[in-house]
């Protein structure tokens, strides 16, 4: 018994070491290891025969870009499901102001079928064709901008904060995106999701910019897997709306070569992909990158601190940028 | 540090007690490795030949003369090699500005060195004979990395011979809990409020915000370098030895002068020893007060680092405190009862942003923005509110811990059980932490 008083301090520490391992880790942080030793230990045995199970998922870089052409250059509708539920919703001509002078086309196989009298339905246009306008703040007063801490950085920093909505929270990923609990109703204490939010409201524009806190998780394709399926959600709730893809911000090419999953490749990739989901009509892709971006190809190192976020003085590019291309 | 700790403290526990220095140096080169395998060479090699060195410096005793000036030129010769052997290699690395940055530890083990040979070469201490025991105490790994900065002689004896007990075990363990906490709880999180800053840029916030930006990182580095000093002594009492404090309550100190003698106190009398009173100190007339004081904290600047900044630093500093020397004279400061401290709570913070901000031209804009001198762009109104709002119980906890009252606290509770079960509680939340961070170290900077 005087054995254990007098290592009173001791036996507490174990006591809720236990407590917090069994409780809160499982042990992991000490079989971690051993396990890792133990499947490099197999690995060298059998000669390098057996994989190891344990390898985690890595991102894939471009390897793994599917090959299909891309979209917004095929003369039919391609097999992008986006647009043909967009278009199948939606059986109106857009009401862009300049749709005479584009490539219209006529949509194919079923959907001419649906339409009943398909008054020359505009599918999807090329990107040269689009004539942006340059506008004022005003005309973010029916927009909404969802995204991650760099869009939050837009809401900060942006002087937009009283004419646009933003749903927009630090670390959200494309994966939470529609389920997170983000949307502040004035008087109320719970926070709506933003699939919720866009029940309820309704917005004539929404601008996205997600991808870069989930390049650590799957790849290019399981990324965009989840992209389409949010952009349709979105589509679906506010079909009247216009959606602006916005390319994923890139870092400095400093940050990007540190050596993490965070890299530009992965960020073009990805862009890429985005892209090809734009058909210009109800959905267009913007990519802010050639100017914040200096020769090396990342963001330029004078604009930012940490090599991932505008700074706010700087944050005007991107204000700017969106307002010269607005429809 | 989850696995070496725990694996070093069971070896270091059944080693038999005459081995104890050779479990305690190869844990410590582990450690180093562990941390820097690149220069583990360099801090070796630097030890072996200053090891050699020291051999050969004790002043010579006996009374044939001849023989004597001979040697005693030989010796200050050599002498002279080695301090500039060592302050060279600590000002080339100082010097590099590239990316690979300085072997771990370097500024603190140089001046370990510097300590013991200018101690043996000076009488004040016999040279030791052993490798081993003069290896443990260059290397010793709770202080190798920053401190506290011990001389030979308060360190000879235990390592010679020390006690580990369960006493000194648990007492040691508790010391370390406070560190971690300071360092995990408190200087980590306070100190996101000067990383949003940084984000967000020095030309885009108002001044209040420029303020407790610099308010937090006072805070950030106090608790950050104290709680290490605090780890360090901790797992050295844990093997018997007992470090010497370092921090004395810096921030309730009533001039800058009192605010360097309670911060990072090793240093400061590291200087002292072998800088300002070989000097002179403050004997040779105010001229030459103001000179060696001015030598002083140019060698503090560098020592901290080689960019313009921590000259502005080091300069003000010195400036502050020559002030403050001439103002005594008249006495002024003795009557007055808050005003000292707020003067201190101003002026601190202020030399630390010239301490953290290494670029000059940020730095402008920052000592700007805090008066209102340089023009902002695109500041987001009531940012200061939100940061309040976000951080004010860090601030509250912060504040509370810069005053005597938490360590009178733990003096009172360490030994009984509520307060046991406290420490080993934080403990535990400390070890959550740093596991939570680092599975995922965007946990507060994610994008």
């Amino acid at each position: 018994m005087k054995k254990i008083q007098k290592y009173t301090f001791l036996v507490m520490l174990f006591v809720f070491g236990a407590v917090y391992l069994t409780f809160g880790d499982n042990w992991q942080v000490y079989a971690k290891p051993l396990w890792q030793m133990r499947s490099w230990y197999q690995e060298t045995m059998a000669g390098g025969e057996e994989t190891v199970s344990a390898g985690d998922s890595k991102e894939e870089g471009f390897g793994s870009i599917s090959g299909s052409d891309s979209v917004s250059d095929s003369d039919s509708v391609s097999g992008s499901d986006n647009a043909d539920d967009s278009l199948q919703e939606e059986s109106q001509a857009p009401a862009t102001g300049e749709g005479d002078g584009t490539e219209n086309l006529t949509g194919q196989g079923d959907q001419n079928g649906q339409s009943q009298e398909p008054p020359q339905l505009i599918v999807s246009r090329r990107p040269e064709d689009v004539e942006y306008r340059t506008v004022e703040d005003d005309y973010f007063k029916d927009a909404l901008f969802i995204g991650d801490s760099r869009t939050v950085g837009l809401y900060d920093y942006g002087g937009l904060e009283d004419t646009a909505t933003f749903y927009a929270s630090t670390g959200l990923t494309i994966y939470k995106l529609l389920d997170a609990e983000i949307v502040t109703v004035p008087g109320q204490k719970e926070k709506l999701t933003v699939e919720e939010a866009l029940q309820q409201y309704s917005f004539s524009k929404i601008y996205l910019m997600i991808g870069i806190n989930e390049m650590g998780t799957g790849t290019v394709e399981t990324f965009m897997e989840k992209y389409k399926e949010v952009v349709n959600r979105i589509q679906e709730l506010q079909p009247n709306a216009i959606i602006y893809l916005q390319g994923i911000m890139k870092v400095t090419t400093e940050r990007s070569s540190q050596g993490d999953y965070i890299t530009n490749e992965g960020i073009e990739a990805r862009n890429t992909e985005i892209e090809k989901l734009a058909d210009y009509v109800k959905v267009y892709y913007l990519d802010v990158n050639p100017l914040i971006c200096d020769e090396t190809g990342g963001m330029n190192p004078d604009y930012t601190f940490d090599g991932v976020h505008l700074k706010a003085q700087y944050v005007t590019i991107w204000k700017d940028f969106l307002k010269s291309h607005a429809l | 540090m989850l696995y070496f700790l725990p694996a070093f403290f069971i070896l270091y526990g059944i080693t038999p007690k005459n081995m104890k220095n050779v479990t305690l140096l190869s844990g410590s080169l582990i450690f180093y490795a562990l941390g820097e395998p690149r220069h583990l060479v360099l801090l070796m090699l630097s030890v072996l030949s200053n090891y050699f060195v020291g051999l050969h410096l004790q002043p010579v005793k006996g009374n044939r003369k001849s023989k004597n000036r001979f040697q005693k030129n030989w010796k200050k010769l050599l002498f002279i090699a080695a301090i500039a052997g060592n302050v060279g290699c600590l000002a080339f690395f100082k010097g590099r500005t590239d990316q690979a940055g300085l072997p771990l530890g370097i500024s603190f083990y140089t001046f370990q060195i510097l300590s013991y040979l200018i101690d043996v070469y000076r009488g004040d201490i016999r040279r030791e004979r052993s490798f081993l025991n003069l290896a443990v105490y260059i290397t010793m790994f709770p202080q190798l990395i920053s401190g506290p900065i011990v001389s030979y002689g308060e360190l000879r004896q235990p390592i010679r011979e020390r006690q580990m007990t369960a006493e000194s075990l648990q007492e040691g363990l508790k010391v370390f809990t406070v560190g971690l906490v300071w360092k995990v709880l408190l200087a980590d999180r306070i100190g996101l409020l000067w990383r949003e800053v940084q984000v967000t840029g020095f030309e885009s916030i108002s001044t209040p915000l420029a303020w407790l930006a610099a308010l937090a990182y006072s805070m950030e580095i106090y608790f950050d370098f104290y709680g290490y000093s605090l780890m360090a002594i901790g797992l050295g009492r844990m093997m018997g030895f007992r470090l010497p404090e370092n921090f004395k309550h810096p921030y309730m100190a009533r001039s800058v002068r009192d605010f360097y003698r309670r911060w990072h106190i090793t240093l400061g009398s590291w200087f002292r020893k072998y800088v300002y009173i070989p000097l002179g100190g403050n004997r040779r007339g105010m001229t030459r007060t103001v000179l060696n004081l001015l030598a002083v904290w140019m060698l503090t600047s560098l020592w901290h680092g080689s960019t313009v900044n921590f000259f502005i630093w080091g300069g003000s500093l010195w400036f502050l405190i020559v002030l403050e020397r001439l103002l005594e004279k008249t006495g002024v400061g003795k009557r007055l009862k808050v005003i000292p401290h707020l003067y201190l709570w101003i002026v601190i913070p202020i030399t630390w942003m010239c301490f953290a901000i290494t670029d000059v031209s940020q730095l402008q804009i920052y000592l700007g923005r805090m008066f209102g001198l340089v023009e902002a762009i695109n500041v987001r109104a009531g940012d200061w509110e939100k940061a309040l709002t976000n951080y004010w119980p860090l601030f509250g906890a912060a504040l509370l811990s810069c005053t005597p009252a938490i360590q009178k606290l733990y003096r009172r509770w360490k030994d009984t059980i509520p307060g046991m079960l406290v420490l080993a509680a934080l403990f535990w939340i400390c070890v959550w932490r740093i596991a939570v961070e680092g599975e995922n170290p965007f946990m507060y900077f994610r994008f």
